[in-house]
């Protein structure tokens, strides 16, 4: 395990190389003109024509796009991940700064996102077509589809403006989580009731759960010692995916609720053709999915002993 | 099922009982609002909502740090020279200043003023605190065009600016936060010190900026203890914290907010017209985008348009009819010298046809086979400030036989390439006037000549070099007389917009500031930037 683990690591390196290659390359097919963005922003006006290339110049944007990367690439192995555009300063600082607000969402929302679906998931496949299953799943499917926009505006009007229960956005007390969090883990929620409950479904219907019932054992052991046990690998794949997503940030909860994470600085640096910060969250977000991945597929092997982490066996 | 739908009623039940606690709630607040005296309270703390954050935290050759000064202004600096809520420059740290042939520019410091570390305000302060400031850190020396050596301090209270290059703007150019004078040797991209009516207290990126009153100001004093201003990006969450409570005072109120605001009891404050929605015509380019050269056509465009029903419907009443382009207040009493256009549906039929534009089976006008057809590019600053206005001209246009596509750009960036590619045929444009020079605008956007920028839009809607536009305005960029300055632009404006048809104005804009019934003597002006706080009071 410890060597199949090492090889995954070793491997996120090409991968995130691959990746941000990509999104040099991508960044370059966007319309605009990141020197002009830059005089534009600085100067508070339109630019003229030698001021933009004072600033093509002065970002080294005039240099051949091969030399380009591979100054980017060598300084980011030095570990700078040069500096931004729009904010001046060093990238790395701003994304030290700014994932923390993202994690202190995504992980109270995607352990709330659990505490839904694992419970949720169960019942509905206990109670398959009875009235809490319908109701259940009819509201995962309006979870799983819902705008978060939309649902963040409804909580504010029904939380914040009509019952003065949370304030409307921004950090500061234990409250200013509550409506972000919730608005975070709701889609994802949904989701992965939906996957619980037809994975333990699935897991209901098999031989082993039928000789388990034959053999007396009581229900509750029978779901959540079997049924759900065997559901989890669909499950934590699932959950994994939405940890990943909910590590990038959702731009459209920040923005609303004024929270100052990393969704909005990739939107932000999008617009502003900041193109170090852009290449520095791609690479962020590499890692992150990266990671989960891993420990996804590491999990594998805790929990269910079939899966072998061994070449030998995988190779099998 | 029982126990469920026990429990779903119970909960439906908690939830209106709930929802009608919290409508008591607000219903007895303003009740109580209306019954007690009001009466401003010194401790208060004033919560604003601004848009989204701006501000630059290191200098570049190009920029400076801007931190609590633009466009968020804060009134932690101060410049030399106010512009006031009529265009009207007044005298800030600056008492008077005078011209002195052939480019200098005499100020007379206020005496008695003191920053906020204590240092002195004088000419020596003054000059390291701006103009120096100015010239080191910034290679053109800012928009005043400092050098080293332009500043002579003649006595205490008593200095003279030269700027590099010939300059007779520099009043009105001084009026724009970005030229405040702060306490030399300040770090002022960390912890701005300068000689406002509010002290700096801390600056979180994206989140907040937080003022306290300086007890010490050698003005009025401020009316609130504190002000802090978070940052809402999400116009939407801005209204909502403003009827949550959780602000006083909101930046941008959308035209659709403005009825829904006010029938809650809430004041929305409108600045003067200080901006305008204009589509901006590509003139002088080849086919495919030459349908525009033809002055016939634009004027047709132009005419087509019902600014009232824009106005009254589309923007809900939340613009003006006004066409100057450059705000009027700018142009003072020569505003009246730029006509704009008149609604006339047959008049702009008989034009298109005119000029060749026969309608065709389908009733879009044709000319040798080929389509009146526009391509609209929405916009700047972004798609969304534009609202719905393009979909509306849009179908003005159709109703005269001219077919058009809108593309809404993503972001600037995606605009601005629109404009370098001139693959638009109209481009709909909102500007600002931030700068207290009526010449500042049409410098910026459509002068060909040496003394301003020119920039993208050269190219496209200025009528270039040896034009009628560049020969009107060409004076004004050496007038240090003010109303002849105002009248060199209007005449300009006029050329361009009533003769020319190269800009067709679409209606004027003010600013909305929606605010709670306990903010009083907020005064809105036109420029976010130039808003003060120190009149400010909060009721309790």
């Amino acid at each position: 395990m410890r060597a199949y683990a090492l090889r995954r690591v070793l491997l996120i390196v090409p991968t995130l190389i691959g990746i941000s290659l990509l999104t040099f390359i991508l960044v370059q097919f966007a319309p605009g003109d990141p020197a002009e963005q830059f005089a534009a922003r600085s100067l508070a006006r339109t630019p003229t024509k030698v001021e933009i290339d004072n600033a093509r110049h002065y970002l080294g944007l005039d240099r051949p796009l091969p030399v380009q990367y591979v100054s980017w690439i060598s300084d980011v192995l030095h570990g700078d991940l040069g500096r931004s555009y729009s904010t001046r300063e060093p990238v790395s600082h701003e994304l030290r700064r700014r994932v923390p607000y993202t994690l202190e969402l995504a992980i109270p929302a995607a352990l709330l996102a659990l505490a839904i679906a694992i419970p949720a998931g169960i019942i509905c496949a206990v109670k398959r077509n009875r009235l809490v299953d319908q109701v259940v799943r009819i509201t995962s499917l309006a979870g799983a589809s819902m705008p978060s926009f939309w649902l963040a505006l409804i909580l504010i009007i029904i939380f914040a403006v009509r019952l003065h229960l949370t304030p409307v956005a921004g950090r500061g007390s234990l409250r200013n989580f509550i409506l972000p969090v919730v608005t975070l883990s709701f889609a994802p929620a949904a989701t992965l009731t939906r996957f619980i409950r037809s994975a333990v479904l699935e897991a209901l219907g098999s031989d082993y759960v039928t000789t388990a019932r034959a053999k007396g054992v009581r229900e509750a052991l029978v779901v959540g010692r079997h049924a759900l046990r065997n559901s989890l690998i669909t499950v934590v794949t699932a959950f994994g995916t939405s940890l990943g997503h909910m590590f990038a940030g959702v731009a459209v909860i920040e923005t609303i609720f004024v929270w100052p994470g990393v969704g909005k600085l990739l939107v932000d640096a999008i617009g502003q053709r900041d193109i170090p910060m852009i290449q520095a969250f791609i690479l962020y977000i590499g890692v992150c999915f990266a990671v989960v991945n891993l420990l996804v597929d590491l999990s594998y092997a805790v929990i269910d002993p079939r899966v072998s982490l061994k070449k030998t066996s995988a190779a099998a | 099922v029982r126990p469920i739908k026990r429990i779903v009623v119970l909960l439906f039940a908690m939830a209106m009982v709930a929802t009608a606690c919290g409508s008591d709630k607000k219903t007895s607040e303003s009740s109580a609002t209306t019954v007690a005296t009001p009466k401003a309270n010194p401790n208060a703390e004033l919560k604003v909502a601004f848009t989204d954050d701006q501000y630059f935290t290191q200098a570049t050759p190009t920029n400076d740090v801007n931190v609590g000064v633009y466009p968020l202004n804060m009134n932690i600096s101060e410049t030399l020279i106010l512009f006031g809520t009529n265009y009207e420059l007044k005298p800030l740290l600056a008492e008077r200043w005078e011209f002195r042939p052939p480019n200098t520019w005499r100020f007379f410091i206020r005496k008695g003023v003191t920053f906020h570390d204590g240092q002195p305000l004088n000419a020596t302060t003054v000059k390291a605190g701006l103009f120096d400031r100015l010239a080191r850190v910034l290679t053109t020396g800012g928009t005043v065009r400092a050098g080293a050596n332009s500043t002579v301090v003649v006595d205490d209270y008593t200095l003279d600016f030269t700027p590099v290059v010939t300059n007779y703007r520099v009043p009105e150019q001084l009026v724009h936060p970005q030229n405040g004078v702060f306490a030399p040797g300040s770090d002022f991209g960390k912890k701005p010190v300068g000689t406002g009516a509010f002290k700096f207290v801390s600056y979180s990126p994206k989140e907040s900026i937080v003022v306290e009153r300086n007890d010490n100001y050698w003005g009025q004093k401020a009316g609130v203890a504190r002000i802090t201003a978070r940052f809402y990006p999400d116009p939407n969450a801005r209204r909502l914290a403003l009827e949550a409570g959780d602000v006083d005072v909101i930046y941008q109120v959308p035209a659709t907010d403005v009825k829904g605001l006010k029938a809650k009891g809430f004041i929305v404050a409108n600045s003067a017209v200080g901006a305008y929605e204009a589509m901006y015509a590509n003139i002088k380019n080849p086919a495919p985008r030459d349908i525009l050269s033809d002055i016939n056509v634009r004027k047709a465009v132009a005419m087509s348009i019902d600014r009232k029903q824009l106005v009254d419907n589309v923007l809900e009443g939340q613009g003006t009819l006004d066409q100057t382009v450059i705000p009027p207040g700018a142009l003072g009493s020569y505003a009246s010298t730029v006509k704009g256009f008149q609604t006339d549906v047959n008049g702009a039929k008989t034009l298109l046809d005119n000029a060749g534009w026969k309608v065709g089976s389908d009733g879009i006008r044709e000319k040798n086979g080929r389509k009146l057809k526009l391509t609209m590019i929405d916009g700047f600053p972004t798609a969304d400030a534009h609202g719905a206005i393009p979909e509306y001209v849009q179908s003005q246009l159709k109703a005269v036989g001219i077919d058009s596509e809108i593309v809404k750009t993503s972001d600037a960036a995606s605009y601005t390439k629109h404009l370098t590619d001139k693959d638009g045929d109209l481009y709909f444009e909102q500007g600002n006037q931030n700068d207290a020079s009526p010449a500042f605008l049409p410098g910026l956007l459509w002068y060909s000549g040496p003394e301003t920028s020119g920039g993208n839009y050269q190219p496209i809607v200025g009528p270039g070099a040896g034009s009628t536009f560049d020969n009107l305005l060409k004076p004004a960029f050496t007038e240090p007389d003010h109303d002849k300055l105002q009248k060199e632009v209007a005449d300009a404006m006029h050329e361009i917009i009533d003769n020319q048809a190269a800009i067709i104005p679409l209606n004027g804009i003010f600013r909305s500031y929606g605010m709670k019934k306990s903010v009083q003597g907020f005064q809105p002006h036109f420029a976010f930037l130039q808003v003060r706080w120190e009149t400010v009071t909060v009721t309790s």
